[in-house]
């Protein structure tokens, strides 16, 4: 499904887009700030990198977009297991939720230093579920070592 | 439209009425929040400063090409979004009877005007052309489907007004801990070969623009 994709920042319109028209709605439920939790408070993060993540739809013979934001591994400062978590930007809902095991593959998925395709059992939805995932990694700069090294290497060091 | 059975939750769910002519991207929208591409159910969950919430989307699905929609559709909506097309001038043209139905149906709630495809280079309704949403007092985004530009922003100002709390924000969703695999070796082979299959399929047109 190869669309034109989107320029992003660039269309960004003129217009004031937060310009509230103080609509007068009454609420429905008045809602107080409660405290609340990531799941991440007892790890740290060892690997923080934008991307993009597909997961591929055998159904349709094709790859569909999960998300785009910050996917980071995360090590468990007790239990030293490490666990990949992609956030969708904005919203923060998760997209991909998943330990890191010695016996994931991860393979190059393309030439130009940026995709890489790994399997995994991944629990964003909150029950296992087999899935094929792809990235589409940041672009990076020449002198440092690309995000997918990075990220591979991490990967493999599990 | 076949809507699934209403569970009973333990937070907020407010209804929302997705409203537009066919092919302005409604369907693709709603999509977008729903872990990403898939159509799990017309849920739409969020988690806020204010705990966590959910949007419980009507979604047309093109029954509203051939004149209105029945009054069942809007029947106790709660919130609307009014979709159109900033590359197809009739779409926006149309917005008005839209507006009208909702509101016939509905008293005051909280409505959203979005123009959609603004990643489309050839627009036929430019930003400062839009005015509707002046008269009528609704929130204006302009809003692509596509390249997630400001696909948060409706939902979180209609949460943010049913919520009667114009604080509120999107939060992390907890992200709990995976439970661990037990390791079977014929399922990794064949993951292994799997792996190989899509390898004729390129992803689609990546924008790395976009996150920089």
């Amino acid at each position: 499904m190869a669309d034109p994709e989107h320029r992003e920042e660039e269309e960004a319109p003129a217009v004031g887009d937060d310009e509230d028209t103080r609509a007068q709605v009454a609420p429905i439920v008045q809602l107080q700030e409660v405290a609340v939790t990531t799941g991440e408070e007892d790890e740290e993060s060892i690997l923080d990198l934008k991307s993009k993540l597909y997961r591929f739809d055998k159904d349709g013979n094709q790859w569909k977009e999960r998300g785009a934001g910050t996917v980071k591994f995360l090590k468990h400062k007790v239990t030293g297991k490490v666990r990949l978590l992609m956030r969708q930007s904005k919203t923060l809902n998760i997209c991909a939720n998943h330990l890191i095991i010695p016996t994931m593959s991860v393979q190059e998925y393309d030439e130009n230093e940026k995709s890489c395709v790994w399997h995994a059992r991944d629990f964003a939805d909150g029950e296992l579920k087999d899935e094929l995932f792809a990235k589409s990694l940041w672009k990076h700069s020449k002198k440092l070592p690309s995000p997918r090294s990075k990220w591979m290497t991490r990967m493999h060091l599990q | 439209m076949a809507l699934p059975q209403q569970q009973i939750v333990n937070y907020p769910t407010f209804k929302l009425v997705l409203v537009g002519d066919g092919g302005t991207g409604k369907t693709t929208f709603v999509k977008r929040h729903l872990t990403g591409e898939f159509e799990r159910e017309k849920y739409e969950h969020f988690y806020t400063n204010c705990g966590k919430i959910r949007f419980n989307c009507w979604d047309t699905a093109g029954q509203g090409k051939f004149g209105g929609l029945r009054d069942a559709y809007y029947t106790q909506g709660q919130c609307a979004i009014i979709m159109f097309d900033v590359t197809a001038r009739l779409t926006y043209k149309n917005v008005p009877t839209w507006h009208g139905d909702i509101t016939r149906v509905c008293e005051n709630i909280p409505i959203v005007l979005c123009g959609n495809k603004v990643d489309v280079k050839n627009r036929q309704i430019k930003a400062k052309q839009v005015i509707f949403h002046r008269k009528k007092n609704l929130q204006y985004y302009e809003i692509s489907a596509k390249s997630n530009y400001n696909f948060e922003k409706p939902f979180l100002y209609l949460a943010k007004k049913l919520a009667g709390n114009m604080n509120l924000h999107f939060v992390e969703m907890p992200a709990l801990a995976p439970p661990e695999v037990a390791f079977d070796i014929a399922a990794q082979e064949s993951i292994e070969q799997e792996i190989c299959m899509p390898a004729f399929q390129p992803l689609p047109d990546g924008d790395d623009e976009a996150f920089e």
